[in-house]
């Protein structure tokens, strides 16, 4: 193997070494387990709300923040916004502190509404239009009655999302390892073919090397116009929601005095 | 005798071409005569077509074994270069010849250098220490000079696009376009042996035509040469081709200020206004590589190399997963720089 070789490998093992880091970096975690699911609603299994517990203590830690799901049959029937905000100010919850950072999921049973709140390093993570994304995902799953699935599904993509800086887009394409590797290998592939193809000599003539620009040239042209046709499309604002029929709704302020930012729809 | 050698006048030896100085030299005395001062004796000698079968060295009197198209070799009992002058006149003579620039040792430093170049050839074939034979060669080829009027006409757009209140509005102003146009390609060379692979030849390209000169049998002593074995009729079909991407590339050039471009009509009328029977300078090198022959070509003015390489496996693995690891990490910077994580 030539040197270029052995640097390329070293490279490789490297570049596989750090994708590795942060599992090890998990591994180490203590588990002092944090009741996260608040299933009041008693809408899932025992065992299926130890797994969710288990799974919102090993995500929380690493964006400091709680991953919590609330669920309510709402005897009272209230508002679905002012069930959050309240169990909020209520139960004070939050990785750092009482009312600290938080993510909440607020299922309420009688009227099937579905609302999600970040609130301080949640809401500044977690804005509006990232928890609305959340929502359009899981509230599939909510309808088809798998709880338990859409409850992982909520802790896993906001501890994904809360991985990206505010204000971009965590869709992007351009952030999905795979699309990345896809990528990637595309263009090695695409080096490597037009090293292929030119390793046996190029062309290096143009149209202009055997021309004799003395006697070449245009002799006549002619440009007779037309006619003209005009098309027109109305530009579409950007200031509408695009939350559908079932979505909407957005952040606000606890009467505890607490911002937070949200989503709100049905399922 | 349709044999031509050239004795030196100082000592005797078989005098040849010396690419360094463009003279005629000896290698025993050294002495070097200026070719174009040379009576050349070709042009006092008038044979019959077909006239000779058997070659006979002026050396040594052995037999000189050629191909049917060689007009220049050495011979292979004595060495000296001789010249077959009766393949070389009539009809067969050629009127051009751009010399060789670089002589046998340069030309197998220079091929060594390109295979070192060589970014996915094997680690052994880069010492290019296998070069079975190194051959100058003296390659027929026709320099077509090529009149071509051109008439198109058709249809083209121009688009304006601009915004007023709440609508974007595209403005698409139709014209129709006529042009006249003259293009004149001068010396497009056409490689006219059957025995060169046209795209080999096509690469070789550009040959410095500064270099032409008036064709004189010395400049072959030494060398291979070989006579054409298409004429100029039969290749024109081939000129008329290789000009076509040129012609459409000026056409286009000449609608450049309109958006989209239909044509209606497309009329190319192409004459053949001369065509040069030139012979251009061509290193040929064979390479035995792992029991397989590989030949190469290169310009023998501008050292420029033509040919495929064997291409190494492990190379293009190593280039793959280098290029392609370099990318993704690359992705992954940017992907951060934008605010996205890195996992």
């Amino acid at each position: 193997m030539n040197k270029r070789g052995v640097t390329t490998y070293l490279l490789l093992t490297l570049i596989a070494l750090w994708m590795l880091t942060p599992l090890t970096a998990w591994a180490e975690q203590t588990p002092s387990e944090k009741k996260l699911i608040y299933d009041e609603a008693d809408i899932l299994n025992p065992e299926y709300i130890e797994d969710l517990n288990a799974l919102a203590n090993e995500y929380g830690p690493k964006r400091e923040t709680d991953f919590i799901v609330f669920t309510t049959d709402n005897p009272e029937d209230e508002d679905v916004v002012k069930l959050t905000e309240d169990f909020y100010d209520e139960r004070a919850p939050g990785y750092d502190k009482a009312h600290g950072n938080a993510v909440i999921l607020t299922l309420e049973m009688r009227n099937r509404d579905l609302y999600l709140a970040g609130f301080y390093k949640g809401e500044k993570y977690l804005d509006d239009s990232r928890l609305d994304k959340i929502r359009n995902k899981i509230a599939p799953m909510l309808t088809a009655g798998d709880y338990h699935g859409a409850f992982a599904e909520y802790i896993r993509t906001s501890y994904r999302y809360m991985g990206f800086r505010p204000g971009v887009n965590p869709d992007n394409l351009l952030f999905d390892t795979t699309i990345q590797l896809v990528i990637a290998l595309v263009i090695g592939a695409l080096v490597v073919v037009v090293m292929a193809f030119r390793s046996g000599g190029r062309v290096t003539v143009n149209s202009r090397t055997y021309e004799d620009s003395g006697d070449s040239g245009v002799i006549s042209r002619q440009d007779k116009y037309l006619r003209t046709t005009v098309t027109k499309t109305k530009i579409e604002s950007n200031n509408s929601s695009g939350g559908g029929g079932s979505g909407g709704g957005g952040g606000g302020t606890t009467s505890g005095g607490h911002s937070h930012s949200g989503s709100r729809g049905s399922f | 005798m349709p044999v031509i050698e050239y004795k030196c006048p100082s000592c005797g030896s078989g005098m040849t071409f010396d690419s360094t100085t463009g003279m005629l030299s000896c290698p025993s005395c050294g002495r070097k005569d200026n070719i174009e001062q040379i009576p050349d004796p070709l042009k006092q000698q008038v044979f019959a077509e077909d006239e000779v079968r058997e070659y006979h060295c002026e050396s040594c009197g052995a037999v000189i074994v050629t191909e049917p198209e060689t007009s220049a070799t050495t011979c292979s009992f004595c060495g000296s270069a001789v010249v077959l002058s009766d393949r070389l006149t009539g009809k067969l003579a050629p009127q051009q010849v751009i010399p060789f620039a670089i002589s046998k040792e340069e030309a197998v430093a220079a091929f060594k250098k390109w295979c070192r170049k060589g970014l996915l050839t094997p680690r052994g074939f880069m010492t290019a220490d296998r070069i079975q034979n190194i051959t100058g060669m003296y390659v027929p080829f026709w320099l077509y000079d090529l009149l071509s009027n051109v008439d198109v006409r058709g249809q083209g757009t121009q688009v304006r696009s601009y915004r007023r209140g709440d609508y974007q509005y595209t403005e698409t102003d139709y014209y129709e376009f006529y042009r006249k146009i003259r293009l004149h390609y001068v010396r497009l060379p056409i490689d006219a042996s059957a025995k060169m692979d046209d795209q080999l030849m096509d690469k070789l390209e550009p040959f410095p035509y500064e270099q032409l000169k008036t064709f004189k049998t010395p400049y072959l002593a030494g060398y291979i040469a070989e006579k054409y074995n298409y004429n100029s009729e039969k290749l024109t079909p081939r000129a008329r081709e290789k000009t076509m991407p040129y012609i459409e590339s000026y056409i286009s050039s000449t609608v450049n200020e309109y958006a989209t471009v239909s044509y209606a009509e497309k009329q190319i009328d192409t004459t053949v206004k001369q065509a040069h029977y030139t012979l251009l300078p061509v290193w040929m090198v064979y390479y035995n590589y792992k029991g397989k022959q590989y030949t190469f070509a290169m310009n023998g003015q501008t050292g420029k190399v033509v040919g495929k390489p064997p291409l190494s496996k492990g190379k293009i693995t190593a280039w793959f997963a280098g290029v392609s690891a370099l990318s993704f990490l690359g992705l992954k910077i940017v992907a951060w720089m934008l605010g996205g994580g890195f996992i």
